[in-house]
């Protein structure tokens, strides 16, 4: 082993005084390493300083003998930095510490200092080397460290001492890469001797996939003459490699040529690991964040898991179902798909395999060696990890924050053996990590769902939901209230948008209900129309209800329903109704007007030929009295039976019994009005009631007089059909009228009538042809007559027609209020019933 | 002295059957009544029948329904159709379907007459 310069240092009784050229050498090259150096004894007395020190500090050193060299130390950092001392010296320990050192101009600067101590033979404490170097640029600077320390290694034992007092491998390698010397922690990393390291080269640990970058930079630097750092993996003696930050440059000799290359190796495993594993995490958490698929996120936490770990290990993430029953996915892209696979879907109670023991267990299983484990000699895990050439596992349950199994984390080893602490911490932060991405997603997931529901729903239901803060007017609506108003989503809200919706006649009613709303803070359920771009017309519901925000501002919360298909329903069924009613009506009287007919044709066909024959036999030569005489005979009888056809028909209309009840007239009218809304909407008929208060009550059917009513009201319906040059007004009125009679009047602006014809209006078989508006009449007069009443109508002074009935009003003490009087009940199925029955 | 031509009457109504009979005798015309289409199906006169005076609405087989079955039968029989019914859409209706003539009950002794004159014209 040889060194390019030796060294001694200082003034003092050191055995390099033997040798004045190299002192000479020495002091030039401590004097021109970018760092401070110095030596001081045990008592703290300094022997040696640079020329950089006394050009630092201003000060000679005798100056920083007479002082003391602590004196450069901040006074803040003397007493740790004492401390530090005196146990190091205990300990035979280098001392590494960041301080701030004075400057000849009075300011500090901070500097790494390390301080070796130097033991003699009889392991006795000689001296002190110390080396600070400025990093208060957060410059680390290991050349000179490194420089120093191979110029202070003058002799084999000095260097050692010096050197494995850093903690990091150095080496000394020949121009040509072969290992020169090395310090304490190559040996003990390596577990070799110096020996046994002459004529390697410093490739041979190196990790296969690193060694293409080191030797790039290593030529690289070779070429040019100038330092490299690259970072690379070496494999340590129980087989792990570690990473190292790799600092190498060169030792050059007097004439400039490079002699040596200096190597200092810093381990950075651990920031290593953990800035792969903080990366990793994020990316995790950022897939989990922006939503990727949860078996996308397992994936990459085991790429980064694999990354983390050392070599010939793989993880996986195995996932429970969402009944939790059994294996749902399992994640493990550095796994063969033929294993992952044959996993999932087992049941978890099975507990086949350490995995699904694991889950099935809910506590860690490690299997050390999958071979010879007796547990897995049933069963086709075994056989199916062999053959994926699997050697040994660890398997840990996955909780959520509740508690709650979510799956299981497995680190694969192709090797056999336990989990290290390293393992252990590994799989500690990873199942956190899968835990959090595994809740997440989930949550997410549901979330998503719960709002894909929400909008489904409200899209099924037409109704959209909002809230309004009132203090700020910011208005947030969902994506169905958009579609409602047929607004583009995400378009701010505000009265002036609306305004381009809301139906120009409702406007004003909607904008006094925004106000009272803001001023009261009621609940408010009102409805309003839109009128949309394309002239179509939508009904809305709105209902809010009032919450106080968290600050204390008002908010409202609220739904708006899109009732037009619901509206447009209602109305087809409401023609729909009426429509059949009034064909209904229609029919049922057609019906029995040509009923009647046929009955009443009947004899008089018979009356005709008869007649005719009788003729014909007294006009015959000679005339056939008999004949004649039966002919006619005949033709009384058919008379008669025409006649007991009309009788017939005005007993249907004028005995048949009903139900006779007190009643109020007003009530009654209310109903058929109820039933007639609907119908009066749609004719557009704006209907005006006068019901009197307190109106005596009346005896009488009430299905009955209803009908009558209804009758009244249909008829004015249809006389009002065609009016359009005025309004269509129906006016509903009861009142008391003379004698102790009750009174109802039905007056409307339709066609009206000639006031000759108001007779003919109600005759049985007027007008059969026109909706049977004749029998209708008819029969409302027979029933209001067997009311004791009378039924008329008047034209009107302008339009249309007033049709009245007046009834007398029930008298105090009348009796037999519980038996049904006699009393004509004129329905058409009867009538035609009691016709048939001839 | 040829025998009269036999007109028969097909009708669910008794004064009908009492009083066309004696009329078509008067006419000239030998006359049959039956209360029923089965009836006179299964009766000797369907095939002597020169002209039939048919009932629109009665129970069971109504006249259009005869009308359709003597079709069948290929018995072409005329029809004078009568009706209690007055229902102005039925008429055309008959006369598309081949019927002589549709009247209306009731109808004179000289519109009867003509519609046999023209029934029996066709002949």
């Amino acid at each position: 082993m040889c060194l390019p310069s030796t060294v001694g240092a200082s003034s003092s009784h050191d055995d390099a005084h033997s040798n004045p050229g190299m002192e000479n050498d020495l002091s030039r090259i401590l004097d021109d390493l970018p760092a401070l150096v110095w030596t001081a004894l045990p008592d703290g007395d300094v022997d040696f300083v640079n020329q950089r020190w006394c050009d630092y500090t201003g000060l000679t050193l005798d100056a920083a003998r007479a002082l003391g060299w602590q004196t450069t130390i901040h006074p803040v950092h003397r007493p740790e930095l004492a401390e530090r001392w005196r146990s190091s010296q205990a300990s035979g320990q280098p001392v590494e510490a960041e301080v701030p050192l004075r400057r000849f101009d009075g300011e500090y600067r901070w500097f790494l200092v390390r301080s070796c101590p130097l033991a003699g033979a009889s392991t006795q404490l000689l001296k002190w080397s110390v080396m600070a170097t400025d990093n208060h640029d957060k410059r680390s600077d290991e050349a000179v460290c490194a420089r120093w320390w191979l110029l202070s290694s003058g002799r084999e034992a000095h260097f050692r001492a010096i050197c494995d007092g850093i903690p990091s491998l150095i080496s000394l390698v020949t121009p040509a890469g072969e290992v020169e010397i090395v310090n304490r922690h190559v040996l003990e990393y390596f577990d070799v001797t110096p020996e046994s390291l002459k004529g390697q080269t410093t490739t041979d640990t190196l990790h296969m996939d690193d060694l293409p970058k080191v030797m790039a930079a290593w030529q690289g630097s070779v070429e040019a003459g100038v330092p490299y750092q690259v970072e690379a993996r070496r494999r340590r003696a129980d087989g792990v490699y570690c990473w190292f930050h790799m600092h190498g440059f060169p030792l050059r000799d007097v004439q400039g040529h490079i002699v040596y290359w200096f190597l200092l190796e810093r381990n950075v495993d651990e920031r290593k690991r953990a800035v792969a594993l903080l990366a990793g995490e994020k990316h995790v958490l950022e897939m989990v964040a922006t939503g990727v698929a949860l078996t996308k996120v397992l994936d990459a936490l085991c790429i980064s898991s694999d990354a983390t770990a050392e070599e010939c290990s793989s993880s996986s993430v195995l996932l429970l179902d969402r009944t939790r029953t059994s294996v749902g996915y399992v994640a493990g892209p550095g796994l063969p798909s033929s294993y992952t696979r044959s996993l999932e879907g087992r049941a978890v109670e099975s507990g086949e395999g350490p995995c699904v023991l694991a889950a099935s267990l809910k506590t860690q299983v490690i299997v050390s060696d999958i071979q010879s484990d007796p547990r897995w000699q049933s069963g086709d895990w075994q056989a199916l990890a062999l053959a994926h050439g699997l050697r040994s596992c660890c398997c840990s349950p996955i909780f959520s924050l509740t508690g709650e199994l979510l799956g299981v984390f497995t680190i694969y080893r192709r090797e056999v053996g336990s989990p290290t602490p390293f393992h252990q911490a590994l799989i500690e932060q990873f199942t956190h990590i899968a835990s959090i991405a595994i809740e997440r997603t989930r949550s997410e997931e549901a979330l998503r769902r719960s709002e894909a529901f929400l909008a489904e729903a409200q899209h099924l239901s037409s109704t959209g939901s909002f809230s309004w803060r009132v203090a700020t007017g910011e208005v947030t609506w969902s994506e169905e209230a958009y579609r409602i108003f047929e607004l583009a989503p995400a378009l701010p809200v505000t009265l002036e948008l609306l305004s381009t919706r809301i139906h120009p006649e409702d406007w004003l009613a909607f904008k006094q209900q925004v106000e009272r709303s803001r001023r009261d803070g009621r609940d408010v359920e009102f409805e309003f129309r839109l009128q949309l771009p394309n002239h179509s017309v939508k009904f809305l519901r709105v209902i809010s209800h009032r919450s106080r925000y968290e600050s204390g501002d008002l908010e409202y919360a609220g739904a708006i329903q899109d009732l037009t298909q619901r509206r447009l329903a209602e109305d087809a069924v409401g023609k729909l109704r009426s429509e059949l009613a009034r064909v209904a009506r229609i029919t049922s009287l057609g019906a029995l007007t040509a009923s009647i007919a046929h009955e009443v044709n009947q004899p008089l066909s018979g009356i005709f030929t008869n007649a005719g024959t009788c003729l014909r036999m007294l006009n015959s030569d000679p005339a056939n009295i008999d004949g004649a005489r039966e002919t006619a005979r005949r033709t009384i009888r058919d008379a008669r039976r025409a006649s007991d056809v009309i009788m017939r028909l005005r007993a249907l209309f004028g005995k048949k019994s009903g139900t006779m009840e007190l009643l109020d007239l007003n009530e009654a009218t209310r109903e058929v009005i109820a039933l007639s809304l609907s119908e009066l909407q749609r004719s557009g008929v704006a209907l005006l009631t006068q019901l009197t208060e307190s109106l005596p009550r009346v005896r009488g059917d009430r299905v009955q007089l209803q009908q009558v009513i209804m009758n009244l009201v249909l008829n004015a319906l249809e006389a009002m059909r065609g009016v359009d040059d005025r309004p269509r007004q129906l006016v509903i009125r009861t009142e008391p009228d003379e004698k102790d009679h009750v009174r109802l009047t039905v007056e409307d602006s339709g066609v009206g009538f000639e006031p000759q014809g108001v007779d003919r209006l109600f005759d049985a078989f007027y007008t059969t042809k026109s909706a049977g508006m004749g029998i209708g009449l008819f029969v409302s007069r027979s029933i209001i007559e067997n009311h004791q009443g009378r039924l008329w109508a008047v034209p009107n002074e302008g339009a249309g027609a007033t049709f009245s009935f007046s009834i007398p009003r029930a008298r105090d003490g009348v009796t037999g209020s519980d038996k049904p009087d006699a009393i004509p009940r004129p329905a058409v199925t009867d009538a035609m019933h009691a016709l048939r029955r001839s | 002295m040829a025998m009269p031509l036999l007109v028969s009457v097909v009708d669910d109504d008794e004064s009908v059957r009492e009083s066309l009979p004696d009329l078509l005798r008067e006419l000239g015309f030998a006359a049959r009544a039956f209360s029923s289409a089965q009836e006179f199906l299964a009766s000797e006169s369907a095939g002597n029948t020169r002209c039939l005076i048919l009932d629109v609405a009665m129970p069971g087989m109504s006249g259009p329904d005869l009308q359709r079955e003597l079709a069948l039968r290929r018995q072409e029989i005329p029809i004078v159709f009568i009706t209690a019914q007055p229902d102005d859409a039925l008429r055309p209706r008959l006369l598309a379907s081949g019927a002589v003539e549709c009247l209306f009950k009731p109808f004179s002794d000289m519109a009867l007459c003509e519609a046999l004159h023209t029934a029996l014209r066709l002949r």
